[in-house]
């Protein structure tokens, strides 16, 4: 009798145990998504009551929402009202009429036309018309019709970003040919944005994804946030790395927005200087360390390197000082910065055995 | 203590199981006990996943082990896209958008990996125990 009350109270401790157990492992995780900007937004808090974590993504997700509103290249607000962006386009389009701008989008173009300058013009949001010429100005992507005469022209009107006269509150364009798309800008501005009110807010750990590009505030509880890389070709990351507090990370690939023409694929990439889509390169990862824009640079950064040959592309990485960045080219074969080699993770099985695998130098 | 007598009725109490637990009983327990840590080892702690999380817009719209055969309809934005769920894996199978990305995505099996149609606003989520990354860069 007496085993037998020994071995049940065994049993009882146990399940006290698990039971202990289970709930103190219910970690204080708060995983929210969204449709926002054309794609998905995921967002992350850790450490906070989920009604408080709730509160805080519904204030991210309304002002997410009121910036894609406003930022839209060519979906307008209602029927009657352009985005803010699309009255400015339309503005640009009629001549050197200066008209009214908000002081926030202001600075954003002033922002966006340094980056540009920097990367000599790689990083191009005056060419959306030339974007619209290739259909990547609409909710679904279908192959059109290469017009090359249309793309000769618009290549030649050279529409840049120092074409933009800021003054006050008023902007024109110097160029007609000018058209605003901040389609690599704009989730990248979000990105800081979220941050910087979460930071306010008191939130230590969050993880925010935009379509790809995340920033990431603090940890997971005792480990770093860890993110995946998608492989351009496979539906599986290729590998992982650790995010810590302030840093973010972003993808430019050629295989989120593309169309496939006579068996030859055309992506939403379209290099400014060609006025044609990039063919030569499948993805760029760029890994931008903590800094008052990092959202900014994880979207525009990969750009200019995206665009480069294979020769320049480090040079392109070095005008933006970007350090941590990963090329996939169209063979499938990486390159990859020794700085970068060293934050990655390798789970792609080819990549682990270093076959296609090679290190770049900086400039 | 009374000493224990012979197994000799056809109904042993348990005390006496247990002091009679011979050498062989013995090689079973421990063969029985690494059979089943090896089994654990490879089909649960692997990086396979366990379930599918099906997302519809902002909300969580089903959760499927991925431990059967299995077509699942979700009805999005756009229209009716079919899933199927095969012994461990699972894709899109159909779906009304017109690029059709998620349906070339192809099968997902381990944890972590994702298929998202954004036109139609339904993701594939894949879960398990252990999730190798938070996030996904793509």
């Amino acid at each position: 009798m007496r085993k037998w009350l020994f071995s049940l109270s065994f049993i009882a401790i146990l399940a006290a145990g698990a039971f202990i157990f289970s709930t103190y492992s219910r970690e204080p995780l708060y995983h929210r998504q969204s449709y926002i900007f054309g794609t998905l937004v995921d967002i992350s808090i850790y450490g906070e009551p989920d009604a408080r974590a709730s509160l805080l993504t519904n204030q991210i997700f309304s002002d997410f929402q009121q910036l894609h509103d406003q930022l839209h290249a060519w979906k307008p607000v209602s029927s009657s009202q352009p985005s803010e962006l699309g009255a400015l386009n339309a503005a640009f389009a009629k001549g050197k009429q200066p008209v009214a701008i908000s002081p926030q989008l202001a600075a954003m173009l002033t922002d966006a036309t340094a980056l540009s300058v920097k990367s000599q013009g790689m990083f191009n949001p005056a060419i959306g018309q030339l974007i619209g010429l290739w259909g990547f100005q609409r909710d679904e992507f279908s192959a059109v019709d290469i017009n090359d005469d249309s793309i000769r022209k618009l290549v030649n009107a050279k529409p840049q970003m120092t074409d933009i006269v800021i003054r006050g509150n008023t902007a024109y364009s110097s160029n007609p040919s000018l058209k605003l798309d901040l389609g690599g800008y704009a989730k990248g501005y979000a990105l800081d944005r979220a941050a910087e009110y979460l930071r306010n807010q008191g939130v230590k750990n969050a993880l925010v994804n935009i379509g790809g590009n995340i920033i990431a505030l603090g940890t997971h509880g005792d480990t770093p946030w860890r993110v995946g890389i998608q492989h351009p070709r496979k539906p599986a990351a290729i590998a992982t790395l650790a995010l810590d507090d302030g840093w973010a990370i972003g993808t430019s690939g050629d295989y989120q927005r593309y169309f496939v023409r006579n068996g030859k694929r055309y992506c939403h990439i379209i290099d400014p200087g060609t006025g044609y889509p990039v063919q030569h390169t499948q993805a760029v990862t760029v890994l931008i360390p903590p800094q008052a824009n990092a959202g900014v640079l994880s979207d525009v950064a990969s750009k200019p390197i995206f665009i480069s040959s294979a020769e320049n592309k480090a040079k392109a990485a070095a005008m933006l000082g970007v350090q941590y960045f990963m090329v996939i080219d169209q063979q499938s074969n990486i390159m990859l910065t020794d700085a970068m080699a060293k934050k990655l993770e390798w789970l792609d099985s080819d990549a682990k055995s270093k076959a296609h695998v090679k290190l770049v130098a900086l400039p | 203590m009374q000493k224990a007598k012979p197994m000799l009725n056809s109904s042993p109490s348990p005390k006496l199981t247990f002091r009679h637990l011979l050498i062989g009983d013995w090689l079973t327990i421990i063969a029985s006990a690494l059979l089943i840590g090896y089994l654990f080892h490879t089909l649960w702690s692997h990086q396979h996943a366990a379930k599918v999380q099906i997302r519809l817009g902002n909300k969580i719209y089903a959760t499927y082990s991925l431990n059967q055969q299995r077509t699942v309809h979700v009805h999005g934005p756009l229209g009716d896209a079919e899933i199927h769920i095969a012994q461990g894996k699972v894709r899109f199978a159909r779906s009304p958008c017109h690029n059709q990305y998620c349906v070339h995505q192809g099968w997902l099996s381990h944890t972590g990996q994702v298929a998202i149609c954004l036109p139609n606003q339904v993701s594939l989520e894949l879960i398990g125990e252990k999730k190798p990354y938070d996030s996904l860069n793509y």
